[in-house]
């Protein structure tokens, strides 16, 4: 399987060179460029032209692609025209905003997700099941940005429970237990949100995976064994009714970093996709493309992880 | 520094002044347009007591990049979270003329061509130490270095003698900068290649106005600056709030400057948070900030709110209609007009006007906030203003008759160019809320009406960045633009249309209009009645030959806590860079 593994991540190097290219040109066809929203009489365009000069943004695009990918294989993202910082930095800032967020979020998901997809499959057309499919159809029905405002409206502002913007509080200090609590705190409001939401693809696969797989054989076989309920329950039909969850768990890993746009716009949250919309709208072209190629590694990451997650777990799939 | 707000202020324009900006409901109530001019310009005075924090909500999408430097900074938001730090070296009356109020004063001579600068006894950074002459010159040092990438440099700046010498590398110091006390001094005679009438006014352009803590900076690296941590998360400034905290791109807070030179402030603390403009009006109406903008498509729900004052004030820019009349010469460095384009015929541009519904479709769709203005100098510019001049007003029979007059027939439905070949006009707009859309097409239809067949460029609005792509570099496919401009507290409307601006999108050139231009910046007009009477010439001839025609302004509007006090948007009460100066604000006893 090590050897498939080896494989895998080899095909993946010529595949990040198309997407980094594919990335680059697309960006670059972008009308506009880091400065234009500079342009105003107060600021010189001679001076405008000498700085796009230096940055070189006036060389052809191959030459501005083999640049930056030189730059890349030093580990070099480079600096970013808008923040004045080097890419590594600011992408680094987000990204431990965002997997705080995501890992919370993930957490409480499957906290939510797994009991309510247990008792549905469990008492399948009972009150238990139709209450939980309504809950269900509501929440895959809402849009996320309608929930989200609405949410941040009624816990944030009318009841004041939760802050209502930000990562964390303005006055506290770096490695107190007051600026650990801030972060939680500022964390929790979008991921309860977002995790209530996004609840219904895992509700789904697990009841339909536990409906099913209590009409199989094996299960009847263990039954007439007589092997109590309880262990039947736990032990022969959920274990195989997680097997879609686990198909998708590599991605939800990598996941964890790519952050959610909607939720960060409307809760101000610093993350991975707020910064990603910031710097297309901005025209951030080194933040950008160094965005994409991470977004683009990880779901690679991600796939290949969820193979090896499903080798692991279901031993009826083998990698060849 | 004026600069510094109205560098990325295009960006903010492009959603605000020429969005027009509300919600589109049909209960437009009759009241709404009284309420908008009952709005004053500051709180109301009250005595003021010690103590207190205040927070700050920063509406916008985009975090801030927190460059805590005049010199380097790029965006507007960066200067607006600074405010209460920041201060420039010289104050203006409230028609954005010096007065010596400020950190320092200042003196023009005329005949020497030089401005001296005294920076008081007394004004100190928040460290302690004194401002000193080569604090205000390391300001051009930053500037003028190539390796600190500063956009800042310009060739109005270049008047000082030796700048660009300088700026080039060719050389060490600059000249025409002389510190008769030496580095340690206050005092700073400028020396310059030649004086200009609008030097009174801050925001001139020809000189900076504030200075950067040599003694804090100059072990830091010109490349490395402008990611340095004491230009990033510790600045000190001479301002009345020091920075004491920055969370980046979402928080800044500020403590008191012990040693502000205008005494002691009154509040114990400040806080500047980012949030979702979504959120803003549900911000204002839970007095969760203490102060807040309001957004102007959001006015209706946001004027019931409760313990707060609502503080107004009307910025310094205007929307527009350009034509496009010819092209920008790069070569020459200058505009081209071509007499044979499809928009050089001045009945056509009038007509255009005059099919235009401007002020009922502001009322209509702003509830007041927006409103048409009359000429292309602002009215904060006091006398330079012609108030004699009225705006251009929807007048179908009149345009019909100016382009029947003109040989535009109709052909059908849709009226031709005077050589009989089909008429399409293509407009040139951005996208901006949700209202944009609606008003434009609005003005497709009153244009309709005459007979003009007017399209979109591209079929729809466009996004601001490939919008100013097309205009600034005279696209085929643009006849007319709708765009918007913020303005220097200059009133020299030079730089944007002279024959040598780059900024001049209409790419107009008549003989009367470089005389016009040439005259109000001349040495005859350091006489202000002769500068004055050049400008309502000048409005006049544009006002007439209708290449810009002006469209609405709006105002921005703030939302602050009514216990506070001493909140003002006038020029004289403001930081020198378009903000409230922060000590004046307090609680109210």
């Amino acid at each position: 399987m090590w050897k498939t593994v080896l494989r895998r991540i080899l095909i993946m190097i010529p595949q990040l060179i198309i997407l980094s290219m594919l990335v680059f040109i697309l960006a670059k066809m972008m009308p506009g460029d880091p400065f234009s929203g500079m342009i105003n009489p107060n600021s010189d365009p001679k001076t405008i032209a000498r700085l796009k000069q230096e940055y070189g943004l006036n060389d052809p695009a191959w030459v501005q692609y083999t640049r930056w990918l030189g730059n890349l294989l030093h580990g070099d993202l480079g600096q970013s025209y808008i923040q004045k910082v080097p890419v590594a930095s600011l992408i680094w800032d987000r990204a431990v905003n965002t997997f705080w967020l995501s890992l919370l979020t993930v957490i409480l998901t499957y906290a939510i997700a797994i009991p309510l997809g247990i008792s549905a499959g469990r008492h399948q057309d009972q009150w238990q099941d139709q209450s939980i499919q309504v809950f269900n159809y509501i929440t895959f029905a809402v849009p996320a940005f309608v929930f989200f405002i609405l949410g941040l409206w009624l816990f944030g502002f009318t009841l004041g429970w939760f802050p209502i913007s930000g990562s964390v509080s303005g006055d506290v200090n770096p490695g107190t237990f007051a600026y650990y609590w801030s972060r939680l705190y500022h964390m929790l409001l979008p991921a309860i949100l977002t995790a209530l939401i996004t609840t219904t693809g895992t509700v789904q696969y697990l009841r339909t995976g536990i409906v099913d797989n209590k009409v199989e054989d094996y299960v009847r076989t263990a039954r007439s064994k007589g092997v109590p309920e309880k262990v039947v329950f736990n032990k022969h039909i959920l274990r195989n009714s997680l097997l879609p969850i686990a198909a998708f768990f590599g991605n939800t890993i990598t996941g964890l970093l790519s952050g959610s746009m909607v939720v960060e716009m409307v809760f101000s949250y610093p993350g991975m996709g707020k910064l990603f919309l910031d710097s297309i709208s901005q025209r951030d072209y080194t933040t950008l493309t160094a965005l994409i190629l991470i977004f683009g590694i990880l779901t690679l990451i991600g796939n290949l992880l969820s193979d090896i997650i499903m080798s692991i777990v279901d031993p009826r799939i083998r990698v060849k | 520094m004026k600069k510094a707000k109205l560098f990325g202020s295009l960006t903010l324009l492009s959603g605000v002044a020429l969005t027009l900006a509300a919600c589109g409901s049909s209960s437009s109530n009759s009241n709404s347009a009284s309420d908008v001019n009952k709005l004053k310009s500051s709180t109301p005075e009250k005595a003021t007591k010690k103590g207190g924090t205040v927070t700050r909500a920063i509406e916008t999408d985009t975090p801030f990049t927190g460059i805590f430097s005049d010199e380097l900074s790029t965006s507007a938001t960066d200067s607006e979270v600074s405010a209460p730090a920041d201060e420039s070296l010289f104050g203006t009356d409230d028609n954005f003329q010096f007065n010596n109020k400020g950190a320092a004063t200042i003196k023009l001579d005329n005949k020497a061509k030089t401005a001296t600068i005294e920076i008081k006894k007394g004004v100190k950074w928040s460290d302690g130490k004194q401002v000193t002459a080569k604090d205000y010159e390391y300001s051009y040092e930053i500037i003028g270095n190539k390796d600190t990438k500063s956009q800042r440099y310009t060739s109005s700046l270049a008047n000082l003698v030796g700048f660009e010498e300088y700026h080039e590398g060719k050389a060490k110091t600059i000249s025409g900068f002389e510190m008769p006390d030496g580095e340690n001094g206050r005092k700073v005679v400028l020396h310059f290649k030649e004086m200009k009438p609008g030097m009174k006014f801050s925001g001139n352009g020809y000189f900076w106005e504030s200075a950067a803590p040599y003694h804090y900076l100059k072990d830091v690296p010109f490349k490395k600056l402008e990611s340095s941590d004491q230009i990033r998360k510790n600045p000190i400034f001479f301002g009345p709030y020091k920075v004491s905290k920055v969370v980046r791109g979402q928080s800044v807070t500020f403590v008191p400057n012990k040693y502000y030179w205008r005494g002691t402030p009154k509040l114990d603390k400040i806080t500047f948070s980012v949030i979702t403009p979504n959120s803003a009006t549900q911000a204002i109406k839970s007095n969760k900030f203490d102060i807040a903008g309001v957004i102007n498509s959001q006015w209706t729900n946001v004027k019931s709110a409760k313990n707060v004052n609502f503080v107004a004030s009307v910025p310094l820019s205007y929307g527009y209609l350009g034509f496009k009349v010819g092209k920008w010469d790069a070569k020459a460095g200058k505009n081209v007009m071509n007499p044979n384009a499809k928009m050089s015929n001045k009945a056509l541009r009038q007509a255009i006007a005059y099919g235009m519904n401007i002020a009922p479709v502001a009322k209509r769709y702003t509830h007041g906030l927006s409103f048409q203005v009359p000429t292309l100098i602002p009215k904060q510019f006091g006398d330079y203003y012609d108030s004699s001049i009225k705006p251009y007003t929807q007048n179908l029979k009149k345009a019909n008759k100016l382009l029947d007059d003109a040989g535009y027939k109709k052909k059908g439905k849709w009226r031709v160019q005077p050589n009989g070949k089909p008429l399409t006009i293509h407009l040139a707009a951005m996208t901006g809320s949700s209202i944009q859309e609606p008003i434009i097409q609005n003005y497709i239809q009153q244009w309709k009406k005459l007979g003009l067949n007017v399209k979109l460029t591209g079929g729809r609005l466009i996004e601001f960045n490939s919008f100013y792509d097309k205009v600034e570099n005279d696209s085929k496919d643009v006849d007319m633009f709708l765009g918007a401009w913020s303005l220097s507290s200059e009133p020299s409307p030079n730089d944007l249309y002279s024959e040598k601006a780059p900024f001049n999108f209409s790419r107009f050139v008549t003989k009367k209009n470089t005389e016009l231009l040439q005259e109000m910046d001349s040495t005859k007009a350091f006489n202000t009645d002769y500068r004055v009477k050049k400008f309502h010439e000048w409005q006049q001839y544009m006002k007439d030959e209708a290449f810009v025609v002006p469209t609405t302004n709006a105002y921005s509007v703030v939302a602050v806590n009514n216990k506070l006090t001493g909140y003002s948007t006038k020029p004289s009460k403001s930081n020198g860079n378009g903000f409230p100066n922060w000590f004046y604000i307090g609680y109210a006893k």
